[in-house]
């Protein structure tokens, strides 16, 4: 009878842990969105630095609140393991690159428009999805653009995982752009050749 | 119907220059695999169409696109897209009802009724101040929702991505419109002409931005919009319910952020 009893206090109680960790979760997700917006645009409007040293300042905040590697990793697919050590440390620092530039872009333009946190949604004990709205006086026809975060949690660190603005995930396009550059060039070096034309010509120093 | 004609005529010519992509040998499973994945056998006749659209976008729509966008003040642009989504509504409305969706489909009765009226010919969303949203809907995304395939990728001339099921739904909308075939059995063709060019203009500059990013940043745009064009239809046939594409697909097994040597080793 006794065992029986602590055996249903053991169920209750793992059934209703993981629920208390997924509320906080997701309160932490978009905690942490909230404060990525705020970074990302503070560091990118501040009009007392140039801007080189503003995108420095950004790529900074970039490396410690998305999880480039895992994504650029990710983004590279099955090519991953076809590329050499030094092709795939290339790939990840042009990746990276390559990606400054183009949330350096995204959060100046959407700078100073609101970002509202819809709702976020647990995806597993470690992910979470938070759905943002963005109100432009323009928008999509009028409508707010929908963009979702996934964010990741290791232990007190958050991360971005991807990105999806109007049903479009970021890794997901990145991923197929990149395996048709493998594709047609036939090798990853194919690939980090397109790569580094590609960040010279939007990085030009 | 010459102008149709030569259309398909120069298709034609462009799929007997272009031809098929070859498939990677099937002793190679991966690459096998990934080929039918992309489920684009026409990529190099679509990537050819898709560079003449291209020329086409950048010499004629995007500037016209441009020039509305910044040149007409933004509550008569706001008419213009009320009055076009209101033109609209007949077809989503039966799609609606294809689809077993009837709450969608009062919504978009209701929708027509009032901006019809008192939304003076539509121009005003009325409707959408009382709650009631817009949506879309298509016979494509009806198609999908009875379970057809899409089908291999496509380029089409002049109207860009699509896939047969898609093309299939264009051409039913397009017969079921009230308003076109009102045009057309009145002799005034002319009016769905310049109803499909309002239409074309008006989302062409809707999505000037996003286009401008893509251009700007993307190192393959063809497949770049291949995959988005396919995740904004999942979305779509949806209703976007599915948070986006499908979450597992997102990176999983991200690795220890706090220790970053590990990665750049092989795995």
């Amino acid at each position: 009878m006794k065992r029986l009893f602590c055996t249903l206090i053991a169920v209750v109680f793992f059934a209703y842990a993981p629920g208390a960790h997924a509320g906080e979760l997701e309160d932490g997700a978009s905690a942490f969105i909230r404060a990525l917006e705020k970074e990302a645009i503070a560091s990118l409007t501040d009009s007392e630095k140039p801007r080189p040293e503003r995108v420095e300042a950004f790529r900074k905040l970039f490396e410690e609140k998305f999880a480039v590697e895992a994504i650029g990793r990710w983004v590279l697919g099955r090519n991953w393991r076809r590329a050499s050590e030094d092709e795939q440390r290339e790939f990840l620092e042009l990746f990276e690159d390559l990606m400054v530039v183009m949330y350096v872009d995204r959060f100046e333009n959407y700078a100073g428009e609101k970002l509202n946190i819809v709702k976020t949604s647990p995806v597993d004990e470690n992910r979470a999805t938070v759905h943002t709205e963005i109100q432009r006086p323009e928008g999509v026809d009028g409508k707010p653009i929908s963009v979702l975060w996934r964010v990741g949690r290791q232990g007190d660190i958050y991360k971005v995982l991807d990105v999806v603005v109007e049903g479009a995930s970021m890794s997901i396009t990145l991923q197929k752009e990149f395996a048709s550059i493998v594709k047609n060039t036939g090798s990853v070096a194919g690939l980090i050749t397109e790569l580094r034309k590609k960040t010279s010509e939007l990085n030009p120093s | 119907m010459r102008k149709p004609t030569c259309i398909f005529l120069l298709f034609l010519c462009m799929i007997s220059v272009a031809g098929c992509a070859t498939p990677p040998k099937l002793t190679d499973k991966e690459a096998y695999n990934e080929y039918l994945a992309e489920n684009d056998p026409l990529e190099p006749l679509n990537r050819s169409v898709f560079a003449f659209n291209s020329v086409l976008d950048k010499t004629i729509l995007q500037p016209a696109a441009r020039t509305y966008r910044d040149q007409v003040p933004l509550w008569f642009r706001k008419r213009i897209g009320s009055a076009i989504d209101n033109l609209r509504a007949p077809v989503i409305f039966v799609n609606d009802v294809f689809q077993g969706e009837i709450d969608r489909a009062l919504t978009t009765l209701v929708r027509f009724t009032v901006n019809s009226t008192f939304g003076l010919g539509g121009m005003n969303d009325l409707a959408a101040e009382l709650g009631l949203e817009k949506h879309d809907e298509d016979f494509g995304q009806t198609l999908a929702i009875w379970g057809s395939e899409s089908g291999p990728y496509l380029v089409l001339p002049i109207l860009g991505s699509s896939n047969p099921r898609d093309a299939v739904g264009r051409v039913v909308d397009f017969l079921v419109d009230p308003f076109n075939a009102w045009a057309a059995n009145t002799g005034r063709d002319e009016l769905t002409y310049a109803r499909t060019g309002v239409a074309a203009l008006h989302a062409r500059a809707g999505i000037l931005d996003l286009t401008d990013d893509l251009e700007k940043n993307s190192v393959d745009l063809y497949a770049a919009l291949r995959s988005i064009y396919r995740q904004s239809r999942a979305n779509a046939i949806s209703n976007g319910n599915v948070p986006g594409p499908d979450v597992s697909s997102a990176p999983v097994d991200f690795p220890d952020f706090t220790d970053s040597k590990e990665i750049s080793g092989k795995p």
